[in-house]
């Protein structure tokens, strides 16, 4: 068992080799810690967000939990969101605990330029996080995007959107550190109360290098509530779904 | 023949063909502007005619204004065919003024163009001087009385009826006029011809509208030949945008906006701008702005001269070689370049911070600020008690198929892109109205109320969708108006 530790290590150095150590960002729940690489999301590289269904074309779902994600990170420095259709609504935002104030928008007009834009702001000193809605990240852009994330140890989240409809385009390989599939997921308010509850979140995680895949629901249990607490990460785990091996045909069909 | 060659061009004045201008070879023969096209043609049948095109004349003229900001930087229009040009401290550059105007002399005669050339110390006096006295004639500082006295009183810019007044009196040469005594002479003839003599003696400031702000942080680099290989025009976009920010540098300044021109052999001025969201004065990162947009100055046949002008300057604290760098970076160092690089990427538009707008209608809300030195926002934060989506439409989308068991009641079900959706839970309604303070009292009416609500489908997609209008004779129309996480 020890030999495997090393070996594992080892690798891990090769794979590392010239990228600067900028730590992970936990999500405070086990759960989800375990299965990532030195026990959270994994900084100064980028990660993917997939809709799931009728997402593709809106990404309401990857874009609040894209934010929830990066919001610990974009308190402590300015973030970028890299958007095609201008969409994106700052209350919104503000109302699940994200700092909007910091939140520089920019509107490209064409995939290309999305991507050419986020590896500007990528590189960029002061920049934690930068958000990016594009279609598809081929394998020269998305190494390109790691190479901009390894100049300042910051951390880019492509939410993969077609804004316009559209058909998908074929999914290749990645240089993506994780991929995560993300749907919204029913709430569930506390008994006797009316309406809806804290947003929930069926959250896939597909890919994962150099740690293993889950499932999982999430709330954002302090979105909508002026006085949160201040809390390590907005969200909390709700249910652990296990392998995503068990439903795997379920995803297809939605997707 | 009498008339060969005579030129006229017409225009039409209340439904009457007169003529605008002539040529020198139709005035000889007795044509002059004003006439009506009719009497000229019987008086002169072979004349040729052409339509006046008064937009087409401001046209050229802009052109020309727009080349001559490479004498200088303060340039005045003066009615459809004139131009003032603001020399104070641009002549040195080309040894004087006698200098400046022999090379301005030369590059206007190459154009093919007819002109006449004066230098004064007042723009009344350089305007009469170049149309009454002689071509070319330059006024000693202080002394453009002497040069004034033998000209016409037209020479004044004087109102029509003051002209006529002047001339029937017998006064036809100025110096009659500068000698006399004020008060009666401003009784006599109004008080637009004594501040048009005052003017032209420098008696009273005249105030002359510059077709650009007349900036003092320009720059200029001259070229021996023309230019016009992309590399040498990188080179001297560089090296002019140096020489300014020298010259800001030295005096603690720093500029947000930045326009090179790129004057061509034939005379066209091609102008680029770039913007910075912070005042700079890095010399390295603004000629790096200008760089990609080079591609679309056309070069011709050459770039004989290449200006700079920095606007909207103010003064900038210098900033000390930071010991403490690599601590936290500063704005200049990172946020401030690349907000700088974006905007003018992609358009000012493009690149916005999102900020708070004192309003309850959803789509007033939100309101764009530059990302980088805006002025903190008076306006109260975002509520965020208040759920509200991520998402939110620009148009909202119609929705169909919905019903609701009772009024005022979330629908049960709603049609969206194609796809119907049952409503687990809802809540609502959130009345919003429109902001009726805002329109005349008779447009104001029930039909614009919406009532939203927030409603979860069985798969647990949130939509925000309201109600247009009260319930009434015609069924309400329902929207859906943004996405929640």
């Amino acid at each position: 068992m020890s030999d495997f530790r090393a070996i594992r290590a080892k690798i891990a150095a090769m794979e590392s080799a010239g990228r600067p150590d900028v730590g992970v960002l936990s999500f405070g729940e086990a759960a989800l810690d375990d299965r990532l690489p030195g026990g959270g999301l994994p900084l100064g590289r980028w990660h993917e967000i997939v809709g799931l269904g009728l997402e593709a074309e809106t990404a309401a779902a990857p874009a609040a939990f894209a934010a929830l994600t990066a919001a610990p990170l974009a308190k402590t420095g300015e973030a970028v969101w890299v958007l095609r259709r201008d969409d994106l609504w700052a209350p919104g935002l503000a109302g699940l605990g994200f700092p909007a104030e910091r939140l520089i928008q920019v509107c490209a007009r064409d995939e290309a330029e999305a991507l050419s834009v986020m590896e500007d702001a990528l590189a960029t000193v002061g920049v934690t996080c930068v958000f990016g809605e594009v279609e598809a990240v081929d394998l020269t852009a998305g190494r390109r995007l790691q190479l901009a994330c390894e100049k300042q140890g910051s951390t880019g989240f492509v939410i993969r959107r077609r804004p316009y409809g559209g058909a998908a385009k074929a999914e290749g390989g990645s240089a993506a550190a994780t991929r995560w599939r993300v749907g919204a997921a029913p709430s569930d308010p506390p008994a006797g109360e009316f309406g809806l509850g804290a947003p929930r979140f069926r959250v896939d995680l597909e890919r994962c290098r150099g740690g293993r895949t889950g499932a999982w629901i999430l709330e954002a249990d302090q979105a909508y509530n002026w006085e949160a607490a201040d809390v390590a990460h907005p969200l909390r785990l709700v249910a652990d779904l296990g392998d995503r091996e068990l439903a795997p045909a379920q995803h297809r069909q939605a997707a | 023949m009498r008339g060969e060659g005579a030129l006229a061009l017409i225009e039409t004045v209340r439904q009457v063909r007169r003529l605008a201008a002539v040529d020198e070879k139709a005035a000889a023969l007795g044509l002059s502007a004003g006439q009506k096209a009719t009497d000229a043609m019987a008086l002169v049948p072979e004349l040729v005619t052409a339509e006046a095109e008064p937009e087409a004349d401001a046209q050229a003229l802009a052109a020309l204004i727009d080349w001559c900001v490479r004498f200088s930087p303060a340039v005045a229009a003066d009615g459809p065919d004139g131009l003032f040009l603001d020399i104070s401290g641009v002549a040195h550059l080309w040894g004087g003024e006698a200098e400046l105007m022999d090379d301005f002399r030369a590059r206007l005669a190459a154009n093919g163009l007819t002109f006449r050339l004066a230098i004064a110390d007042t723009p009344g006096a350089a305007w009469a001087l170049a149309h009454f006295g002689r071509d070319g004639s330059i006024a000693p500082p202080g002394g453009q009385a002497e040069l004034l006295k033998p000209l016409p009183p037209s020479a004044l810019r004087l109102e029509p009826q003051a002209a006529a007044q002047i001339a029937r009196l017998g006064l036809r040469r100025l110096e009659q006029i500068i000698g006399m005594p004020r008060a009666p002479f401003g009784r006599r003839f109004g008080g637009q011809a004594l501040e048009r003599l005052d003017q032209a003696l420098g008696r009273a400031a005249e105030a002359l509208s510059f077709r650009r702000p007349p900036t003092p942080w320009m720059a200029r680099l001259a070229f021996l030949e023309p230019i016009s290989t992309p590399d040498d025009m990188a080179r001297v976009t560089t090296d002019v945008t140096a020489k300014l920010c020298a010259r800001l540098e030295a005096q603690d300044h720093g500029a947000r906006r930045f326009e090179i021109a790129f004057h061509r052999g034939d005379g066209r001025a091609l102008p680029l701008t770039i913007g910075l969201s912070l005042a700079g004065r890095d010399a390295k990162r603004i000629s790096r702005l200008f760089h990609p947009k080079l591609a679309t100055v056309d070069p011709g046949f050459g770039i004989e001269c290449v200006t700079i002008c920095a606007y909207d300057v103010e003064p900038v604290s210098g900033r000390q070689v930071r010991i403490e760098a690599g601590l936290a970076p500063s704005v200049e160092d990172g946020l401030s370049p690349l907000v700088d690089r974006l905007a003018n990427r992609l358009g000012p538009g493009r690149v916005w911070r999102a900020a708070p707008v004192e309003s309850h209608v959803p789509e007033l809300a939100v309101g764009r600020t530059a990302p980088l030195g805006a002025p903190v926002s008076e306006a109260q934060p975002w509520d965020r008690e208040t759920p509200r989506p991520v998402r939110l439409f620009r148009q909202p989308e119609p929705l169909e198929q919905v019903f609701a068991l009772l009024p005022d009641d979330p629908p049960r079900q709603f049609q969206w892109r194609g796809r119907l959706h049952q409503v687990r839970r809802a809540e609502g309604p959130e009345r919003i109205g429109e902001e009726w303070w805002k329109r005349d009292i008779n447009d104001v009416s029930v039909g614009a109320i919406r009532d939203y609500y927030r409603v979860e489908d069985q798969a647990g997609t949130r939509f925000w969708l309201f109600r247009a209008g009260l319930y009434g004779d015609e069924p309400p129309r329902w929207w859906l108006h943004g996405l929640f996480a």
